[in-house]
């Protein structure tokens, strides 16, 4: 493993048995990830694509049918306990335990983790302090908002100074302030120097937050690499057209096709995405094109590659259909 | 040691949310207290025989009683599932805390808090008349506490299987009354047609009871005492063993 890796995994599969039948279906469809020391790794794909069974996988709570995988320099198959040493979980539930307050939480976790006393009083004010708990830290966790209760299940993922945190849809049901004040806290612990591994289905967080991407859908990995890169990988802008008729829409696809400025052309059952290089140029002979071709259209408009094109082009659907 | 350090930890976690919520261990104790007050009295009105001998009915029902309660600890896993479903057990599977400490702090905790309750109802017993030798508590305790590390493990095993409290309900509502009544809680089986006493020796249950009986009567050498006894041990170590096993497969 290459030193500046702290995650690798090898065809890592998981196939789950459905008793009466004898049925087995396929979670995880062996996936390889390769996460770099000191990012934020984003693994995105729409709801049941099988984000969670690899997060179980990776964090030693649930053994891999097949396939191999290295974590902060330990085999999962062989260490787990090692590995539970060095990383850090917040699953979607949280983990804060709703029957005492925030200071009993951080205590007894940065306990479990083998600190005296002492230092975990200590950590847990520090940690306090950090993710501005203290207004309501003496409060009954069962009292706190959704924000405020993110921030305590984040504080108990990384009260032992973890190499890798692993975050669940991190800000699923958060309000938009709590989700930019969540962000920032996510970014403050990967300036700190861990790393941060974490599944999401939101476009905008995916794009704002991580640094490095895997799109996952249907349990294999449909494409991999910066944000930025992903969207180069579309070749320029879209120009999206709406067309409701399906004949239409398949006329206009063909002759659009045919055009030697039209870079790539993919679409759903809707929509046109056209790939172009120079969009704003364009925009106008393309409309003028359809309509002396007699395509009927509704909509046209033109966007700026985003993650969601990049989905759309490996799978034939928008991850946005699904929210 | 970290394996005992962490279970005492989460023992006194458990313990302390337990305490922090007094109303419902008062509401858990309140069937056998009631049936301390309102049955147990119409007992000494059925007349004078061999198995319900005048003077002695508490010593015959208060075992059963104690039975009872260490066989609640079939509810245990209704405090267990929201802890579940909320993924601090999940968090607590992620720490190198070992699962068979994780186990045993919830399971030591569900039998500390039994024999707060079962003292409590002997108090009660002793103010109704209850003659019993010191021995005799002391050895009932452990028994009851055995039953109920027994009870408390079979329940997380079916609420990590089922991880809802109506799948729980169901099988404890199956579970509760066929063991109570082929044990002779309520009355000795000694009092049952052939064919009911034969199946009560089916009921690993029953050996508790008449066990208990047996200690309270200062009869402490009864080859039934020896039995329930080694019964209720190896439930209990049997119990323990599935649970840790369930608890290290679970992945929430």
């Amino acid at each position: 493993m290459a030193s500046d890796l702290i995650l690798q995994t090898n065809n890592l599969r998981k196939t789950y048995l459905v008793k009466k039948g004898k049925e087995s279906v396929e979670a995880v469809k062996g996936i390889n990830l390769q996460v770099q020391k000191g990012q934020i790794f984003g693994f995105l794909g729409p709801n049941g694509a099988g984000k969670t069974t690899t997060l179980q996988m990776l964090t030693t709570l649930l053994a891999p049918t097949s396939g191999e995988a290295t974590v902060v320099g330990f085999d999962l198959l062989k260490h787990p306990e090692k590995i539970r040493e060095h990383i850090g979980y917040v699953s979607q539930a949280g983990g804060s335990d709703s029957s005492t307050n925030a200071i009993e939480n951080l205590i007894m976790q940065a306990r479990l983790y083998g600190a005296s006393k002492e230092y975990a009083e200590k950590r847990a004010k520090e940690l306090i302090e950090q993710f501005e708990i203290s207004e309501f830290a003496e409060r009954k966790v069962i009292s706190y908002s959704g924000g405020q209760k993110r921030r305590v299940d984040l504080a108990l993922g990384v009260v032992h100074k973890p190499q890798l945190i692993f975050l669940d849809e991190p800000t699923t049901g958060l309000d938009p302030q709590s989700r930019a004040h969540f962000w920032n806290e996510i970014r403050k612990i990967r300036d700190d120097g861990v790393t941060i591994f974490l599944t999401t289905h939101y476009l905008d967080e995916a794009d704002n937050l991580c640094d490095r991407l895997s799109i996952v859908d249907h349990g294999t990995i449909v494409a991999e690499g910066t944000t930025e890169g992903l969207k180069r990988q579309i070749g320029g802008e879209t120009i999206v057209i709406g067309i409701a008729d399906k004949k239409q829409l398949e006329k206009g696809k063909e002759l659009l096709n045919k055009q030697t400025y039209v870079n790539k052309i993919y679409g759903n059952e809707k929509q046109l995405h056209v790939v172009v290089k120079d969009g704003e140029k364009l925009l106008a002979d393309v409309l003028r094109f359809l309509d002396s071709n007699n395509v009927s259209f509704q909509t046209i408009a033109l966007s700026k590659p985003s993650l969601d094109d990049v989905f759309l082009q490996k799978t034939g659907r928008s991850l946005r259909e699904g929210e | 040691m970290k394996f005992i350090q962490d279970t005492q930890i989460l023992f006194m976690r458990n313990l302390k949310k337990t305490l922090s919520a007094p109303l419902w261990m008062a509401l858990g104790m309140l069937q056998p207290v009631l049936y301390l007050l309102l049955y147990m009295p119409l007992l000494n009105n059925l007349g004078n025989s061999a198995a319900l001998p005048i003077g002695k009915i508490a010593q015959i029902f208060v075992p059963g009683m104690l039975v009872i309660m260490g066989v609640s600890m079939l509810f245990a896993g209704f405090g267990f599932i929201p802890e579940i479903r909320e993924g601090y057990i999940t968090r607590l599977l992620v720490t190198p805390v070992s699962r068979f400490a994780i186990l045993l702090g919830l399971v030591l905790e569900r039998a500390f808090a039994l024999v707060l309750q079962a003292v409590v109802l002997l108090f009660i017993s002793l103010l109704l008349g209850l003659n019993v030798p010191v021995m005799g508590v002391v050895l009932s305790l452990i028994l009851v506490m055995l039953i109920g590390v027994t009870m408390a493990s079979f329940s997380y095993v079916i609420s990590i299987a089922t991880k809802s409290e109506d799948g729980l309900a169901s099988m404890v509502n199956t579970l509760y009354l066929p063991i109570m009544l082929l044990s002779g809680i309520m009355l000795p089986i000694s009092l049952a047609p052939q064919w009911l006493k034969t199946a009560a020796h089916f009921n690993p249950f029953y050996y508790a009871v008449e066990a208990c009986r047996s200690l309270f009567a200062g009869d402490f050498g009864a080859s039934i005492v020896w039995q329930g006894f080694l019964i209720m041990g190896a439930f209990a170590v049997f119990s323990v063993w599935l649970a840790a096993r369930s608890l290290r497969k679970m992945a929430a």
